[in-house]
């Protein structure tokens, strides 16, 4: 590599941190944010609550500059996130908003309502709800409750959380930040976001691409490295199973991948685009994804979970494989030399594994728009409604005929198989047929004898059996006239 | 007086509160890792700790061998090996003990220890446990009346089950210690403990050493709801340990897998009832038997199944009652306290009995409920003998029917239901009463230590514990009412062995009520000194009108004489008079409740001060396809006595009830067939979260409600707001019975998943076809 860049650079507490990987010993390149805010001595508001972003505890905010140079501010776990993907940002605790003797105004309404009782998911709550501040104005309940899934309390059953963001989010997001916002943009604009990050210690190997080519250049030269797409999965082998990863390419910062293109016939959404911004703009063209991803984790984890990151990792209950696949979705994957596109559905073969090759790096996914004789819905069961992986998933698409037989029917099923599976004898039982209940209820049970899904934590396998068959029963009643 | 915030309220917001985890202790600080079993029942036939012990970074690696005193523990029968020796009895159990620089190296050390074991059969289930005889304790049997000719009367007998899983404690602030050494045996121990006093004992236990050796502080913990009322404790002994050892600090702050594997939750019950009742759904008796999972050791089971026993009636009056309980001892962590206390449990298997009455004599439930209450003056003696006195659940009943407007809304779901095929409503409504004390008498009591300071501001210690609930902030206006002066002249310390010795658990609800009672008996004792010093100054400065101890009062930052107001001296004025004088400006406080007490053979007494009731009625939304349930709507009504603050016991119902959903409804724990957890991790163990509330939430406290004999009459609200979840439960039971058209009972218990709910209906439409 021609570039040696060992260092990252952030803006942390009104200056620029930077921190050289090669010359400490305190930190590795897969320290978390939160380990590295808790070896300070100022900064210990934030806690570990659960170490694997299902609790919200240790929320931060971060800020980074946008098309538009200017600054978003958007909550994440500092748990699963490691210290290199801070470079170019601003991160904010929730010692930066105030102290005990000056609050600020998302604080003094959590002191008001009072939103904390043993305190310590407090400073996590308080940093979404600073995300909130700064990003919608009078929120309702819905945008309250979308802003504070991610974050878990046991003490106060929530109802003064929610008063208190009704009552702090009524400035236009205006605060001491935004008095520094300038101060801040040219901070961070100082930080080199063109030549390749490559952290080195000991024993592991960090790089941060900023152009598609490096990436594909280090993927084609580290073979073995593990893709990081945002991190929320990859972060927990560091964290859970303490992994020790040796070779990292994060691919979160090349900004090709954070695209989309509309074409005639589908839209191609980048592999780096967050889930919360493919929630965001597939809401007109692909409503049921969108609603697949309003159900998915939390606000912080789609803040960092990527669409390219969650098809990857080709978990059997990735929430978003079944419904990409009725909409018939292809990926699109690169090496250096060239391109291919293949189907999803083809593209996944076995639990967690996946076609791709040892050079290979998902650059987009490509959704053909639907046709109008075409009816796509999407469903999840999770035992809690939020913040739940689900028990069983589904995507389903239908295409009926004017006399409503079904010529074609498509029902993708996840939690129900080692990996995302149709419902095959089901769907021939069903096309040449009638869309009609008897019809359908004659169906219901080849769906329960066609899988044999496993009993686990979430789920003994009848229940799933039984949530299987009862989704194409609702699918019928939702699509019926 | 205006509204008082949590006293540490401004702390938590802007992340300046100290938790154990956040001091900051010195370089030396060393990290301690717990090496526990991966089996639930096994022979350990050997180990080596060689090569771990040889890792650079390692300074201290336990094993039982190393124990400087006895290898033995446990908060009331000490069955408890602090590291397994020979035999492990539960996955989690602590083997050895990891001293290392840094948490990265006692992973890699605990790597390279090799245990050989031996597997043996273990008991996980309570059936299991039955099936082999594995009794931990002799069953304990309360009656009263005469079942036996009751059973030849009633016009109807039924019988029943209900069951209820256990729950995951699920503090935000995993169990933690710090332990830093003194000189000569002296240990301080920083602890996430509700029992600092006990802690503080097996501390010195474990350690060979003596009480006055060990002093345990606890300012503050991150959530407990009994978690932490004996199970910290052996989180303090392993740092201790290895900190004596060492002669270094330790720190053991448990990962959240770590301590959802290794320490115990609430005990699982299961509950087989027969009742009987007339026509009316008058019950004439009530038996049932109790079967809990105490886990691998007694832990708190005793006092958890004296607390069923005492809770099995709940609300109603039982005539003939034969109350049994059994703990069964398994290989699973030893299950523990849990907000209810064995309370809820209890309940649960009436609260079964008379929903299974309604379907029986095709009545609402909540009919069943109301004939059934206590009676004001007859009908009102306890199973254990306890009169019900101030029974306030007629009050709360007709208020809160009326203002649910539970008739005319169970008219309106009744055709919501026969409207819609896949969508049904349910609605429910469950009474409370909650027995005020500990179950033992001994235990009611408490202490404090008020010192005022010569600028006239309060420092107050007392022996209970902050774990969120308020009580600090309680105590704060407690004894600024007292002393009449400003809150922000009185603050409460964090809790220490040093300052108030001997105390009880902040637990079964009684924090305010024993701590606030001490305190003030502590500020009466400063405020007749001070009284009697600024009487003589007051005949000092004029001799014609003498003022009198008994007419002084402390008000508004000021004390004066009521019969003579211009005689005015500011507090702080009246202190530095006061210390000029010679006068003790410190004092400590004491207080037992009084009139309590229990004969454990017979199982009668009077062991509880007063009772606090409430009443919730609940909406609950069903899709039956999916088994998604949506709390529609859920009104409280509850008893809090005369609230010293309103808004921080609001939470507490608030809280307590989503809590008590939780268990109701999501929270699962499963084990598999070698008695591994199988939920270990938030990913697969879920509590409420924001969009889990109802939608439409409406908690009020009773009003004009001042309780007698108890510390500004108020009364105690920690737990029992959790049993009124009940509602959502029974909710949730009536809108799968709307499937059935209410012919069919359905066959629902705790928690009610959707998976179990799906389960359920289905049972009801393989019972309809």
């Amino acid at each position: 590599m021609t570039d040696n860049n060992s260092i990252i650079s952030f803006v942390f507490d009104d200056r620029i941190v930077n921190i050289d990987f090669q010359s400490n010993n305190k930190y590795t390149p897969t320290t978390t944010v939160l380990e590295y805010l808790r070896s300070l001595p100022n900064h210990k508001g934030v806690k570990e609550g659960c170490a694997e972003g299902d609790c919200g505890a240790c929320t931060v905010v971060i800020a980074q500059l946008n098309d538009y140079n200017r600054l978003t501010y958007k909550a994440f776990n500092s748990c699963i996130i490691f210290l290199p993907q801070l470079h170019g940002k601003q991160l904010i605790t929730v010692e930066n908003l105030g102290n005990s003797n000056n609050l600020h105004p998302v604080q003094t309404a959590m002191v008001e309502n009072n939103a904390s009782q043993c305190g310590y998911c407090t400073p996590g709550f308080t940093m979404s709800l600073f995300a909130l501040y700064k990003n919608i104005n009078n929120p309702s309940k819905k945008e309250i409750d979308d802003a504070l899934t991610g974050n878990l309390c046991r003490c106060t059953g929530y109802r003064p959380i929610i008063d208190a963001a009704t009552q702090a989010c009524v400035n236009n997001g205006i605060d001491k930040f935004t008095e520094k916002e300038n101060e801040v943009i040219s901070l961070l604009s100082a930080i080199d976001k063109q030549h390749t990050i490559a952290l080195q210690n000991k024993k592991q190997k960090y790089f941060i691409p900023f152009d598609i080519n490096k990436a594909l250049e280090l993927k084609d030269q580290y073979n073995d490295a593990i893709i990081l797409n945002g991190g929320t999965d990859v972060a927990l082998r560091v964290t859970k199973k303490n992994e020790l990863l040796p070779e990292i390419i994060d691919i979160s910062e090349i900004n090709e991948l954070k695209h989309i293109k509309v074409n005639d016939n589908s839209i191609t959404i980048g592999a780096g685009f967050s889930l919360e911004d493919v929630k965001k703009v597939c809401k007109y063209d692909f409503p049921e994804l969108s609603s697949i991803l309003s159900v998915f984790g939390s606000k912080q984890i789609r803040n960092k979970g990527t669409l390219g990151g969650n098809i990857g990792s080709a978990s059997p209950i990735g929430d978003t494989l079944p419904i990409l696949m009725a909409y018939d979705a292809s990926i699109i994957l690169k090496n250096i030399e060239k391109e291919r596109k293949i189907k999803l559905r083809d593209f996944i073969t076995a639990y967690h594994t996946t076609k791709i090759t040892k050079n290979e790096l998902i650059t987009s996914i490509e959704i053909p728009k639907v046709t109008d004789d075409t009816i796509i819905k999407s469903y999840k069961i999770s035992k809690r409604k939020t913040l739940d992986i689900s028990t069983v998933s589904a995507g389903f698409s239908l295409n009926l005929d004017k006399n409503s037989i079904v010529k074609d029917i498509k029902l993708f099923y996840g939690g129900m198989s080692a990996i995302t599976k149709r419902a095959e004898k089901t769907e021939n039982f069903l096309i040449g047929k009638n869309w009609e209940r008897t019809i359908v209820e004659q169906a219901m049970p080849l769906i329960y004898d066609e899988f044999s899904p496993l009993s686990d934590a979430r789920s003994g396998d009848e229940g799933r059996k039984i949530m299987g068959r009862n989704l194409l029963l609702k699918f019928y009643l939702e699509t019926a006239n | 007086m205006k509204k008082v915030y949590h006293e540490s309220g401004v702390f938590h917001v802007s992340g300046e509160a100290i938790y154990i985890d956040d001091l900051l202790i010195n370089s030396q600080l060393l990290i301690c890792k717990v090496v526990c079993s991966t089996y639930a029942h096994a022979k350990i036939k050997s180990f080596d700790l060689s090569q771990a012990k040889e890792l650079q970074g390692i300074h201290a690696i336990l094993s039982y061998h190393d124990l400087p005193a006895k290898n033995i523990t446990g908060p009331i029968v000490q069955d408890e090996l602090i590291l397994a020796e020979d035999e492990v009895t539960f996955v989690g159990q602590g083997i050895f003990l990891i001293a290392a620089e840094s948490k990265e190296i006692a992973i890699e050390a605990e790597k390279l220890i090799k245990i050989e074991y031996e597997p043996l059969e273990p008991i996980v289930t309570i059936e299991q446990a039955m099936a082999k005889g594995s009794k931990l304790h002799p069953t304990q049997t309360m009656s009263c009346g005469n079942v036996e000719k009751a059973r030849k009367e009633s016009q109807h007998i039924i019988e029943g089950e209900i069951s209820n899983g256990a729950q995951e404690h699920w503090y935000l602030e995993t169990q933690i210690s710090v332990a830093v050494p003194g000189e000569g045996d002296d240990m301080k121990v920083y602890s996430s403990t509700q029992h600092p006093s006990e802690t503080q004992a097996l501390v010195a236990e474990a350690l060979g050493i003596k009480k006055m050796d060990v002093e345990v502080e606890t300012r503050r913990m991150g959530g407990a709801f009994g978690g932490k009322e004996s199970q910290a404790n052996i989180i303090a002994i392993y740092a201790a340990l290895l900190s004596q050892k060492t002669r270094q600090p330790v720190k053991l702050r448990l990962s959240r897998e770590e301590d959802q594997i290794m320490t115990g939750k609430r005990h699982p019950f299961i509950s087989k009832f027969k009742i009987g009742f007339n026509d009316e759904g008058i019950i004439n008796f009530y038996e049932v038997n109790m079967h809990t999972n105490a886990g691998a050791s007694y832990d708190l089971t005793m006092p958890i199944v004296a607390r069923a026993l005492t809770h099995a009636e709940n609300s109603y009056y039982i005539p003939n009652a034969k109350i049994s309980a059994t703990p069964w001892k398994t290989n699973t962590a030893s299950n523990t306290a849990f907000r209810g206390f064995g309370g809820p449990q209890g309940m649960l298997g009436i609260e079964a009995a008379i929903e299974k009455i309604a379907f029986y004599l095709k009545k609402d439930a909540s009919e069943i409920r109301y004939k059934n209450f206590y009676g004001i003056d007859d009908r009102n003696i306890s199973p254990y003998g306890e009169i019900v006195e101030n029974n306030r659940l007629y009050t709360i009943w007709d208020k809160l029917m009326e203002t649910s407007e539970y008739e005319k809304r169970k008219i309106k779901i009744n055709k919501f239901n026969h409207e819609k095929e896949f969508y049904k409503k349910g609605l429910a409504v469950t009474p409370v009463k909650f027995g005020i004390s500990f179950n033992s008498a001994f235990l009611n009591q408490a202490g404090a230590l008020v010192n005022i300071y010569t600028d006239g501001t309060v420092l107050v210690n007392h022996g209970g514990t902050e774990m969120g609930q308020g009580l600090y902030t309680k105590i704060r206006q407690i004894a600024a009412l007292e002393l009449g002066i400003s809150i922000d002249n009185v603050k409460v310390n964090a809790t220490t062995t040093s300052k108030v010795p001997n105390t009880s658990a902040t637990a079964a609800s009684s924090g305010t009520d024993l701590n606030g009672m001490a305190v003030k008996n502590a500020t009466d004792k400063l405020k007749k000194r001070i009284a009697q010093v600024i009487v003589d100054e007051f005949n000092k400065d004029d001799k014609h009108a003498f003022s009198k101890i008994e007419n002084i009062v402390f008000k508004n930052n000021y004390i004066f004489d009521k019969n003579n107001t211009e005689r005015k001296i500011s507090f702080e004025k009246a202190i530095s008079i006061v210390y000029l004088n010679r006068v003790s400006l410190s004092a400590t406080g004491y207080y037992k409740t009084p009139n309590i007490y229990y004969d454990n053979d017979k199982q009668k007494g009077r062991p509880f001060h007063y009772y606090a009731f409430g009443i919730s009625v609940s909406e609950i939304f069903l899709d039956t396809l999916t088994g998604y349930v949506k709390l529609l709507r859920t009104d409280i009504l509850h008893d809090a006595g005369k609230t010293i603050n309103k808004n921080i016991d609001i939470g507490q119902i608030e809280g307590g009830f989503v809590q008590g959903v939780g268990w109701c409804t999501i929270e699962e724990c499963k084990w598999d067939k070698n008695g591994n957890l199988l939920n270990h991790s938030p990913d697969t163990y879920k509590i409420p979260g924001i969009t889990d509330i109802p939608e439409d939430f409406r908690v009020n406290l009773l009003e004009d409600a001042p309780n007698p004999n108890t510390i500004r009459q108020s009364k105690a609200v920690g737990e029992p707001p959790f049993m009124l979840a009940f509602s959502i439960f029974f909710a949730i039971k009536d809108a799968i019975a709307a499937v059935g058209n209410h012919e069919f009972e359905p066959n629902l218990n705790l928690p009610a998943t959707n998976e179990k709910i799906l389960l359920s209906i289905e049972d009801i439409k393989n019972k309809i076809s």
